[in-house]
Formats: C-alpha cells, structure tokens, sequence
C-alpha cells in the first residue's frame, strides 16, 4: 500500500478532487497548510509600504491506495494539479506497513 | 408531553412508594414506627416534575429513636420492590443530620428546597423544609457565592443551550438546572425574580426533555442529533429545526434572566460608578438617560412621543459604557413601543441613526444590550425584519450560533476592524445584516439586498451608502469564495472582483466585512490561512484599481469669501436637527481648528462634523454641535466672545479642557481599537491628505489640532464627520511654507499624532 501525499495550489483542490473521484478514488484527507518551495514568499508593494509574504497558503491531499493503483492515481493527481507555473506543488509516494478500519477492524487492502 | 403528564406520572410513583411504606412499616415492627419515620420527594420529584428517565430522589426522615437494624431492614424493605423498576437516589437522616448535610453540600441544600411529603410522619417532613428554607435565606451570601461558582463550572463544561448542535437540556447554559438555580436565588428572598418570564422556556425544555427519554427510552439528557427529528416529531414540530429554534429561545430567555438576577445580586444599592451607597445615586450620562445601581434607565416621566429617540440612546450609552440595560426600563420601553407610543418617523432623524451605530460598534458590549433588545421584543418594533432570522438555527457543522446570534457576533468583530475602513458606520450596518436573508429558499445574499435596502431606507442611509451596503451584503462570500477557489495569479480572477466592486473604499469594506464573519463564524469557517489568502486577494485587486478616495474640500459660497476678506471674526448659530449650525469666519492663525474645537467643548458642545477652509489670511468654517445633557445655553454672541479670548490666549481653553478630562476619567469604558493615521500623498496636488480614525471622545479634535500645531503644519482644510461612535477626521495640511509634505515629513507627523491620541 502506498500513501500519496500532494501539495496543491487552494483552487485546485476541487478539480483534483473531481478527477480522483473520476478514477475511483473516494476517500481522501485534505488539510490547509502553508510553506514555500522553489517559488518563494514573494514581496508586494502597496501604496509604497512593502509587505512580505512568507508562507504561502496551500492544501495538502493525502490518499491511501494499494501498490497496483499508486502510479496512475499520482498521474491523475498532476495532470488536474498543473497550471504551468511556478508554484504548483509537489507530489510524491510513501510506502505504508499497515492500515485498519476502525470501524470494522478490516486489515490492508480491505480497510483503503 | 406536559407538564400534567409530568405530575401524572409523579402522582403514580407517590402511590406506588406511599404504597411500599405502609407495607414495610406493617413488615418491620407494626404501623408505630411509621410515627418515627416519614417519606419525602426532594428535587425536580419534590417539585412534582417527573420525566420517564429521571430519577426518584427520595429522603427517609426519621426521629433517632429507631433501632439502627430496625431502620435499615425498613429502609431496604421499601427499596428492594424497585430496583428493577426506577432509577433511585436515596439518603437516611435525621432532621439534624439533614441540616448538617444542607449546609456542607450546595445540591443537598438547593434539592430540600423542593422537599415534598410522600407518607409517614408529615411534622417531621415539615420541620426538615422550615430548617431548609431558614437556613437558605440566612446564610444567602455564602449560598449564592457557591451557586455562582458551582453555574459558572457548569457553564465551561456544558456550554450554551442556545447554540449547541447537540445540547444537554439539563446542565448547558440557559438549561433546566439553571431554572432551578434562579428558583432557588428567588427562594433566598434577596432579590425579587419575575420567574413568570421563563414559564414558557420551563414548559418547553421539560417537554423537549420528556420526549427525548420516550424516545431514546433512556434517560439522558443530551439531545443528540440523530434524536433530533423523532423528538421533534414527537412533540408535533414540522421539523428539527423549529423545534430547535424553540429551544434556543427558551434557553436565551432563561440566560437573560440569570444574567439580569446575577447583575442585581452583585450591585444592589451601588451608583452609576460602583461606589457602595444606602440609597442609589442617579448619574445623567444623556438626554433622558441616567446610570443608576451600575445599569442604564430612562428617567422617569420621559415621554416617549415627545423624545421617540430615548430607546435607542439609553441602549447605545449602556453599550459605550459597557453597563447593562435597566430590565424595568426595558419592559416599559417595550409596553410603550407596542401600544402605538414613541414610534420612530421613517426615515429615522440622524441621531437615531447614529445612535444605532454607536450601539453596533460597541463589541463585547453590545452582546448582552442587543439581547436585552431581543428579548423584551423591543428590536422588532425598531427593526421588525430581525424577526424572520430570530433563533433561527443553522444546523451544521460550520456555525457556532444561531443566524441572528452570528450576525450580533459579526458586528462584534466588525467593531475591531473600524479603523481599517473608512466608512466604520456602513461596516458594523451591514455586519449586523449581512446574513439577514437567510431562513428562505433563494440564495440568501440576494435575498439579503432586498431585505436591506428597506431596512437601510428607514434607518435613513442616502441612495449612494445604500448601493453600498446592497453590496456589500450581496458579495459578502465572495472573497473568500474567489481567494480560495480559483487561481490568484491570473489576471481573469482580479478582474472578476474589479468588475463588481466599484472602488478601493468598498473593497476595503468587503474585507474587513469577510474577516468579521469569518471570525464570527468560528474556527471552522476561518483560519490564518484562509485570511492569508483573501488578504493577497485583496492586495491584488488594490493594486488593479485605482486609489482610494478621500473626503473632498468644502466650497465657500461669495457670501464667505467676502465676508473671508474681511478678516474680521464673525460667528453666526442657527437651529439645527443634531443641535445647532454654527458658522465661524475668523483671521486664519496656527492652532485655530483646536482653538475653536477646545471652546465648543469647554461650552458642553459635542461637535457632530466640520468643514473648514483657509481662504488667504482667514478660514470658513461651518461646524454641526450637539448639546450635552444640562449643557448651559449658548448663544452666537458667547461662542463669539469665548472664540475671540482664545486666539488672544488659548491657556484657559487648555487648562478647563484638562479638567474637564479629568473629572469624566471614573465613567466606566469599553475598550476600543487604537487611533488609526493614513496619508495619501497622491489625493491632492498641493496638500497632503492626513485620515485620522478613532472612537470619538470628547476633546478629540483639540488634541488633533493640538498635535498638528506642535508639528509646525498648516492645515488648509478639515473635514471632521462623527459616524456612530466613530470618528473619521480629514486634513488637508501643507508646510507652513506652503506645499505638500515629504514623505519623511508625512510620516513624522502621523507618528506624532498617534502618540498624542494615546
């Protein structure tokens, strides 16, 4: 099993959700974070008092799958992800020992 | 589901126990001991208020004088035949024991007080109660000290009956126990308690409580949401919610009144100003209005119809003041306004209008105001559209509070933001409307600006504040909408907000409008990162429009300007609907706008607005004043003897305004958000523009003018403008030499000035 983990830019988040729901994908976690990459915090000047923007707000998605589906859900989660600039988040996969449904107690495969 | 269905099935249990004493007084010694022995119903069974789940709280009385073995074989005799059958709480005493155990333990004490005979020896029941009631009433200070503490615990743990999803009808704040907590603080004899007001809220949460033990066949309290709709069907409710509005009404009018009977326990007999008297000191603090015991009353013999205003002035001083509403004084007002008298005229004069706004824009304070204006149903006959959002629940898990409780609490975190924006009164109006379409089935932003528009025409907003404030109401998501859901770097998204918003001022609004229902909403609807997001929103589409707007210079008439020419003083006063028109022309010197200021204050005046001009060596001014309450009569001749002493020597103004300040410093205050100072260096060519925004205080504009002296400045132009409790003060000022400020300049001098409001 695999757990995927994404940062996204905010207004994503809805398209990335609808193109997992279209692969199947029903359950995920999503949370409000913020942090910088490559991107930066950037500086905006108004009315000449200069404000930095250090963190900038973005959504983490997490999803957990079995092995088989991991690369093609992270495929579908890029390809609705990508607007071509600067800022578009990260991807990236974590191999996962155990998962359980609380509810049932239900092991592995049977609890995703 | 009644309250005789309650007292049916306390009847019963009586039978049934009455019925299990006799046999095992015949069981256990004969019928002798039952002389010795009486049977008594204690808490909400003594009170004869039986839900199917509750417990029977029951006391065995004896006399000491049977055998311990005898006692006890008797005791379980009689409780053996229920175990299977009730949920009992039982105790064993003796009358001294019962006394001893009262006086160390606040439920023993406050449950005798419901004590009720059942069978056996009725003097031994009777003493037991005379002992209670006695002991109650004479040690009511350390009682009602433990009662307060014991609700306030109860309180933090329980939370509000009013605004939970899944409320304890019993133990939440405005619940059953607190019902018995005012009977008991009734029972004390300290304070009178007009519990008549919260019959219905009594029936009511009983009834809800009885049919949520039929329904969950359990005898918990909590009313869960899954139980919610069969409850509600129970009770023959068309659905949850109604019946949840229910409950929250009766919760808040059981709140209310504890709030109220707290509020006279802890200032029986204290003035306006907390002092310890024999007899109450009346303090006037407005027009009509006194503080008097620590809380605001309309003077009696005030007419209504002569003063239709004093309603709205006594809510908004208590609210500024941070002091409560006399309850009397709410009750009378109410009576008053539903019999046709002190109706307001539509649309309402200004000070009615700014009188609401100084209500909205009190904070914290304005919470326990606004719902004294609710519950005694005085804010319907002002306002009748609050009716249709009135406890109206919003069953999910994003709101904390009922729709018109979130838009109270809105208003409430507007009044943080008032410095942000430029127009405070329009910010804290549509807060405290935003929501108000809501309980439809349209959209309720579009709704609301139909709701609104009404609304704003009576209280008496011109065409341009109303299309601002259907804006306002219309957009009010759409911030946050945009910021977190569509793409921020593409110049299609600012466009989209630059295309209905008309300007950087509503813009500004909109803002400080999302963060107050942002934050009103609660954790759930707001965070640091959604703020994050709609500020860099917000940035963006600042920097897409053009600059903000600022007050305009005054025109000066030919009159004016001849009469400017003159460079004589001249000061003429003319009646007014706030109070009086005053025009002065006087030689232009550093200084004037505080000279002239520091008179109208050391005569009682309380300057609404002001336009002044500097005309080569003279400057027009023309100022609006509001008497205070006793304020000595003026006329133009004084103003004008009064002006001219203080441009020879202004030492006397200073010295009666610092004493002034001075003996007005023991009235209570509310906080209020700091002094705010912008420049716009771009607003004029040949001026700097300086925005001052503060809570207006007496003696504002002298130390504005004061501070503007001290950073050798001219000011060429005012523009002082009193919205609410708010003041928003314009300056067009140059060097002395003439010309704009540097930037360096500037900065200095809006330093300078927030210092000196401090």
């Amino acid at each position: 099993m695999k757990l995927i983990t994404a940062i996204l830019k905010p207004f994503k988040l809805e398209d990335v959700k609808n193109a997992l729901q279209g692969a199947g994908i029903t359950g995920m976690t999503v949370s409000e974070a913020s942090g910088f990459g490559r991107q930066g915090g950037h500086t905006e000047v108004y009315r000449g008092a200069e404000y930095t923007v250090d963190l900038i707000p973005k959504v983490r998605l997490e999803v957990l799958v079995d092995d088989k589906d991991a690369d093609s859900v992270v495929d579908v989660i890029v390809k609705a992800a990508s607007t071509g600039s600067i800022g578009d988040g990260k991807v990236w996969t974590t191999p996962v020992d155990q998962v359980i449904r609380v509810r049932t107690g239900e092991r592995g495969v049977d609890a995703i | 589901m009644s309250t005789r269905e309650r007292r049916e099935r306390s009847n019963e249990s009586d039978r049934f126990l009455s019925q299990l004493f006799h046999d095992a007084a015949h069981l256990h010694g004969g019928a002798n001991w039952g002389k010795e022995i009486a049977l008594a119903a204690v808490g909400g069974y003594g009170r004869g208020e039986l839900s199917p789940g509750s417990d029977l709280d029951i006391l065995f009385i004896h006399s000491g004088k049977v055998p311990a073995e005898l006692l006890k074989a008797f005791v379980n005799g009689l409780l053996y035949p229920l175990w299977d059958k009730k949920s009992v709480d039982h105790s064993v005493r003796t009358r001294g024991e019962t006394r001893e155990a009262a006086s160390s333990d606040l439920r023993v004490a406050t449950g005798l007080l419901d004590i009720r005979w059942i069978a056996g020896n009725v003097d031994l029941v009777a003493s037991v109660q005379l002992d209670a009631l006695d002991s109650w009433r004479k040690n009511s200070k350390q009682n009602l000290a433990d009662l307060q503490k014991n609700l306030i615990e109860r309180h933090a743990r329980a939370g509000e009956l009013a605004y939970l999803l899944e409320p304890d009808l019993k133990e939440a704040r405005g619940g059953l126990r607190d019902i018995q907590a005012l009977r008991a603080i009734s029972l004390s004899a300290v304070v009178p308690v007009p519990l008549e007001k919260i019959s219905w809220a009594e029936g009511t949460l009983n009834n809800v409580r009885e049919s949520l033990h039929i329904a969950s066949g359990r005898g918990k309290d909590r009313l869960l949401f899954q139980e919610q709709d069969k409850v509600a069907a129970l009770l023959e409710y068309p659905d949850a919610d109604a019946m949840m509005s229910d409950v929250a009404r009766a919760a808040r009018s059981v709140d209310y009144l504890l709030d109220y009977t707290w509020h006279w326990l802890e200032h029986k007999g204290k003035d306006g100003l907390g002092r310890i008297l024999k007899r109450p000191r009346i303090t006037t603090v407005a027009k009509n209005v006194s503080a008097s015991n620590r809380e605001i009353v309309i003077d009696p013999l005030t007419s209504l119809n002569d003063d239709p205003v004093v309603g709205l002035r006594a809510a908004a001083t208590a609210a500024q003041l941070g002091l409560p509403l006399s309850l009397d004084t709410c009750i009378e007002l109410s009576e008053n306004l539903k019999k046709g008298d002190g109706i307001l005229p539509s649309p309402w004069p200004r000070e009615a209008r700014e009188l609401l706004i100084s209500l909205i824009g009190a904070g914290e304070a304005m919470v326990r105001i606004f719902e004294s204006l609710d519950q005694e149903e005085i804010i319907f006959e002002w306002i009748p559209e609050w009716m249709s959002v009135r406890s109206l629940p919003q069953r999910n898990a994003l709101h904390r509070h009922t729709v018109d409780r979130h838009m109270v609490e809105a208003a409430v975190h507007a009044a943080k933001l008032t410095r942000k924006v430029q127009r405070p009164d329009l910010l804290l109006f549509a807060a405290l409307f935003h929501d108000i379409g809501k309980g439809g089935q349209e959209d309720h932003c579009v709704r609301g600006v139909r709701l609104i528009e009404p609304i704003a025409k009576r209280v008496g907003f011109d065409e341009k504040e109303i299309e601002i404030l259907k804006d306002l109401v219309l957009h009010h998501l759409l911030l946050s909408s945009t910021a977190t859901r569509r793409d921020l770097d593409d110049p299609a998204t600012i466009q989209s907000i630059v295309s209905v918003i008309p300007d950087v001022n509503t813009l500004e609004l909109l803002h400080a409008l999302s963060i107050a229902d942002g934050e009103a909403t609660g954790s759930a609807g707001w965070s640091e990162w959604k703020a994050t997001l709609v500020n860099d929103l917000v940035q963006r589409v600042k920097r897409a429009m053009a600059g903000a707007e600022v007050a305009q210079q005054p025109e000066v008439s030919d009159e004016q300007r001849v009469q400017a020419e003159k460079g004589q003083l001249r000061v003429t006063l003319q009646e007014h609907s706030s109070g009086y028109a005053v025009e002065v022309i006087s030689p232009d010197k550093p200084g004037l706008l505080s000279i002239v200021a520091g008179v109208f204050n050391i005569s009682r005046l309380d300057v609404k607005s002001a336009r002044t001009k500097t005309l080569g060596e003279s400057a027009v001014m023309y100022w609006i004043v509001t008497p205070e309450p006793h304020a000595p009569e003026v006329s133009a001749t004084k103003l004008h003897d009064l002006i001219a002493a203080a441009l020879t020597d202004s030492k006397d103004v200073e010295e009666k305004l610092i004493a002034r300040a001075a003996a007005y410093a023991s009235i209570p205050s509310i906080p209020v958000p700091d002094p705010e100072v912008e420049i716009f260096t771009d607003a004029a060519t040949d001026a700097t523009v300086i925005e001052v925004r503060s809570h207006d205080r007496p003696g504002l504009l002298f130390r504005i003018g004061t501070a503007i002296t001290q950073s050798k400045i001219d000011i060429r132009s005012a523009i002082v403008t009193t919205l609410g409790a708010e003041a928003i003060d314009t300056l067009y000022v140059t060097e002395l030499t003439g010309g704009p400020l540097s930037s360096e300049r500037a900065n200095e001098v809006a330093s300078h000035l927030k210092q000196a409001l401090k």
